[in-house]
């Protein structure tokens, strides 16, 4: 099978709601980064859309507008100046779905190395609930996070970062597909640095963290806008 | 106007300057339609009404990531109905961890009939609709149950009754198929 037929049918079984829960989270992020299978997965929608179209439509509670409206008033975050911010661009990458299953299973690898040569466990009191190893499209480990799961992270990177004048690096993780892209905080230098942030639900397994460049003062949409520099999924430790 | 898809393509990019007009525009063209998607998934009228009402504060939230040259702004809307439903749907069967649950979906004619009648209802000069007549009956099946009702899988094999790798296959190779007829 080659690669553009395994993306293919990972686009439909994606469209379809055929991919476990943790399979679909990955889709939908790697959409983001991987044009190709973005193409696949819109072309699939717009090729069973027509089977929605045949729905009757049918009655909506007139007062459905006005809990909208109350529930987009709670969380107005994600809104300010979105538009004035083009969506984000992934470095020009043939990053592909294969090569994003490689990236995983490399990171779980790497995740567990790393444990063992850092012995995190060691020194520390607290233990973190989850470790993610952030990797670059090549498959390097460049940076680790452990998330304690009480709105404190902390960041290592495990290279120097070069990061443009006017331009910062901002930590964020997915804890679900609802919720979205949430930040943790930015990462100023290439120091090991403890963020302290808002409180998310318990990080889990094969949660994703990466690393974006964003303006200085961080993403003013409060998702991320800019390329990714590294990225990696969480793993409990044992 | 909002009905064609240059309408909500312009109302979701002003959704995404912040436009809550253009979410009412949207709201008032789509949410009967994507109340009657949510309910054949769900089946019940209470789910599938906080389905819809999910995906509109998302589909404010996100909207600045439509972009129209990755498909037509119904198809990103729809999606996002349909990931919403399929989410509530799983997750309300983790919960009550029953079997008896899921073998009373399986059991539920409705859901298959309302499969069925998905596809009679396609237009007789849809394309979908002749490269789904020329699939066998059992991969056509499988793939409309997934698409409409939001099977899983093991509920495919379970309604067909064929081991779950008979249903996957059906279902895989029938999508290769309607790929390759539709292309």
């Amino acid at each position: 099978m080659s690669a553009e037929d395994s993306t293919d049918d990972l686009a439909d079984e994606f469209v379809l709601g055929l991919l476990d829960p943790v399979e679909a989270l990955r889709v939908e992020e790697a959409m983001a980064t991987d044009p190709v299978l973005a193409a696949a997965v819109a072309s699939s929608r717009d090729r069973f859309l027509e089977l929605d179209a045949t729905a009757r439509p049918m009655p909506v509670p007139p007062a459905m507008w006005d809990s909208i409206g109350a529930a987009i008033d709670r969380a107005p975050a994600a809104q300010a100046g979105a538009a004035t911010v083009a969506p984000a661009v992934a470095a020009a990458s043939n990053d592909n779905v294969s090569r994003w299953r490689i990236l995983a299973i490399n990171g779980m690898a790497a995740a567990l190395l790393l444990a063992i040569s850092l012995g995190w466990s060691i020194g520390n009191r607290l233990e973190p609930r989850v470790i993610a190893v952030l990797l670059d499209t090549n498959g390097t480990p460049m940076a680790l996070v452990e998330d304690f799961g009480d709105a404190t992270a902390r960041v290592t990177p495990l290279v120097d970062f070069n990061v443009p004048p006017g331009k910062t690096m901002q930590v964020w993780t997915l804890p679900s597909t609802d919720l979205g892209p949430v930040s943790l905080g930015l990462l100023a230098s290439s120091n090991t640095t403890v963020l302290e942030g808002q409180n998310l639900p318990q990080p889990n397994e094969d949660q994703l963290y990466e690393i974006t460049v964003e303006q200085e003062g961080g993403s003013p949409t409060g998702r991320p806008t800019g390329p990714i520099l590294v990225k990696g999924f969480a793993k409990v430790p044992r | 106007m909002l009905g064609e898809s240059n309408g909500l393509g312009v109302a979701l990019s002003r959704c995404a300057h912040g436009d809550r007009d253009a979410l009412r525009h949207i709201f008032d063209s789509e949410s009967g339609r994507m109340l009657a998607v949510a309910m054949r998934i769900l089946r019940r009228r209470e789910l599938a009404e906080e389905a819809v009402q999910d995906a509109f504060v998302q589909i404010w939230a996100k909207a600045h990531q439509f972009a129209p040259e990755r498909g037509s702004p119904q198809g990103w809307i729809m999606a996002i109905v349909r990931n919403r439903s399929l989410n509530m749907l799983r997750d309300a069967s983790r919960e009550e961890l029953s079997d008896d649950d899921s073998l009373s979906r399986m059991m539920d004619a409705a859901s298959l009939d309302e499969a069925q009648a998905a596809y009679s209802a396609l237009d007789a000069s849809s394309r979908l609709r002749a490269c789904l007549a020329a699939l066998d009956e059992a991969k056509r099946k499988s793939i409309l149950m997934a698409y409409v009702s939001g099977y899983t899988h093991g509920e495919v094999a379970g309604r067909l009754n064929v081991p779950l790798g008979t249903a996957k296959a059906w279902i895989r190779r029938g999508l290769a198929s309607l790929r390759g007829c539709m292309a």
